[in-house]
């Protein structure tokens, strides 16, 4: 049975000091569903924090009831930075078998209502608490070591690494729903206050409040029509070594590598019909990685490709063309819904500025830990 | 919160990690089933204390806990074995810290409780 995003709803990611966790998950969801008769048979929250963020779980019932929807199944898919990505792919499974035929997935992250330690401490679980957590080791302090690696080992330079955040920010400048919509050089990032060495504030995706959410639909659904869909051709997830240090080889994204050859192959689609990819930016070198992984850059060339205009709106394979995690942001577990969602507006031509020509196929790619956990969905126009 | 690390303190005084009984191949932390050939064949052994330094960052925002250790000196340690230890670098001088550089581990103090006050002992390691 054929799958389909029929609607998606965006909140603008930043400080949201005026509503709650639940205010921007319900704001989200009743843009999806805006002028919809019928009620979602499900709802999915993709959610990696709401515990440690806003101090509340059980965000399925707590959103489904808000929402009028009482008797509806509804629950919470948590997959560290992938959550969302992860809500969306059980949905898919959901509708494209025919067991359910209509699911809304909403991505929800409340992280300014907490100090950025808390912050930290929340993101750190997603890596090893007996390992990394307990020798001090924060999330971003594992990718500094991974970007001094790929720096050595594939002779990068702090210079090239900083193309992939100014590529993010000058996409984000007409993105609505984009955290900072300010354009940057390379002398900010180099200038920007060092993190964990050599990554700096402007390698490293911001903190933020957001929600997305998209309803998923199967031919059951859709009634009579046509327009405004967009088909879900495949979709993935595949996991490796729980730790970065652990794995034989680094700077090899395996997970990322296996989601995206299943998922194409689910597609049916070659590599070389993808028009734009959604990728995981959370830090400058987990973007390099993540095209090196999925093939669009040979190895050690990701920032070469990216300072050369390849990933540019109008370039041969635009990426995060709404700003990426880096300046659209990254409330953890709704990113992943935030990229399903600008992979919609693309291919339903509502991109307004950002909008890329000629697509016909668009691929997320979003991931939980340091590709330790990495979801890949395909997405086309609705035939 | 101290108990689920006291529970493995033998991993974190004495390196240990575990061994395939098929194949050889040596793990820390120790793994449930062999990553090389699947066996679950696995007895306890310490690493060696010995490696040389993978990559390296030096972390400037700090986990809670770790405030006034910043900035904190972290590296990924091969040991001589093969087996990978993410780990502070300590007592040693800054320029000292280097892809390739020789280290060794040492006992030292990783943590106090928040709750309970109970200082939390650890590998760490010294350049040298």
């Amino acid at each position: 049975m054929k799958a389909y995003v029929a609607s998606v709803g965006l909140e603008k990611v930043g400080d949201h000091w005026n509503e709650s966790l639940l205010d921007l998950a319900v704001s989200a969801s009743l843009k999806a569903l805006d002028g919809r008769k019928a009620a979602p048979q499900q709802v999915i929250v993709g959610n990696m924090f709401s515990s440690a963020g806003a101090r509340q779980e059980h965000l399925g019932a707590l959103l489904a009831s808000s929402l009028g929807l009482k008797g509806t199944p509804a629950y919470k898919v948590e997959s560290a930075c992938a959550s969302g990505s992860t809500a969306f792919d059980v949905a898919y499974s959901l509708v494209k078998s025919g067991a359910i035929d209509s699911v809304l997935v909403v991505g929800v992250e409340k992280m300014r209502d907490v100090e950025p330690e808390e912050v930290s401490l929340a993101l750190a679980m997603a890596e090893s608490v007996e390992y990394t957590q307990f020798v001090g080791a924060s999330f971003a302090a594992l990718n500094g070591l991974l970007a001094r690696h790929y720096m050595e080992r594939e002779n990068v330079s702090r210079d090239d690494l900083s193309a992939l955040p100014v590529l993010s920010h000058a996409n984000a400048v007409t993105a609505e729903h984009a955290q900072f919509r300010k354009a940057i050089t390379p002398e900010v990032v180099a200038r920007s206050a060092m993190v964990a060495d050599p990554l700096r504030l402007f390698d490293c995706a911001p903190v933020g409040d957001g929600a997305a959410a998209a309803l998923l639909v199967n031919e059951n659904a859709i009634g009579r029509a046509k327009s405004g869909l967009v088909e879900v051709l495949g979709g993935a997830i595949a996991t490796t070594e729980f730790s970065v240090y652990e794995r034989k080889d680094m700077l090899r994204f395996e997970a990322t590598e296996m989601a995206f050859r299943r998922a194409l192959e689910q597609a049916g689609l070659p590599a070389s019909k993808v028009g734009l990819i959604e990728t995981h930016d959370a830090f400058s070198v987990v973007a390099a990685l993540s095209l090196e992984a999925m093939g669009v850059s040979k190895k050690g060339r990701a920032t070469m490709d990216a300072k050369e205009g390849r990933f540019n709106l109008d370039g041969d394979i635009p990426i995060n063309t709404f700003g990426g995690l880096k300046a659209r942001g990254h409330p953890v577990g709704a990113t992943g819904v935030y990229q399903i969602a600008e992979a919609y507006l693309q291919l339903t031509d509502a991109a307004g500025k950002n909008k890329v020509k000629d697509l016909d196929y668009a691929v997320t790619q979003n991931v939980g830990g340091v590709d330790t956990s990495s979801v890949v969905h395909v997405f086309g126009r609705a035939q | 919160m101290a108990i689920q690390f006291w529970r493995i303190r033998d991993r974190y005084y004495r390196l240990m990690g575990n061994r395939c009984d098929d194949c050889g191949a040596e793990f820390f932390p120790p793994v449930y089933r062999c990553r090389d050939c699947g066996s679950r064949h696995l007895a306890d052994k310490d690493m060696p204390r010995t490696g040389k330094i993978m990559t390296h960052t030096q972390l400037h925002e700090p986990l809670p806990g770790f405030e006034s250790e910043v900035p904190l000196n972290l590296a990924v340690i091969e040991l001589q074995n093969g087996a990978r230890v993410l780990a502070q670098i300590v007592d040693t001088p800054q320029e000292k810290i280097e892809t390739g550089a020789r280290v060794r581990a040492v006992i030292r103090r990783v943590q106090v409780d928040g709750d309970s006050g109970q200082i939390l002992y650890g590998y760490k390691f010294v350049v040298g």
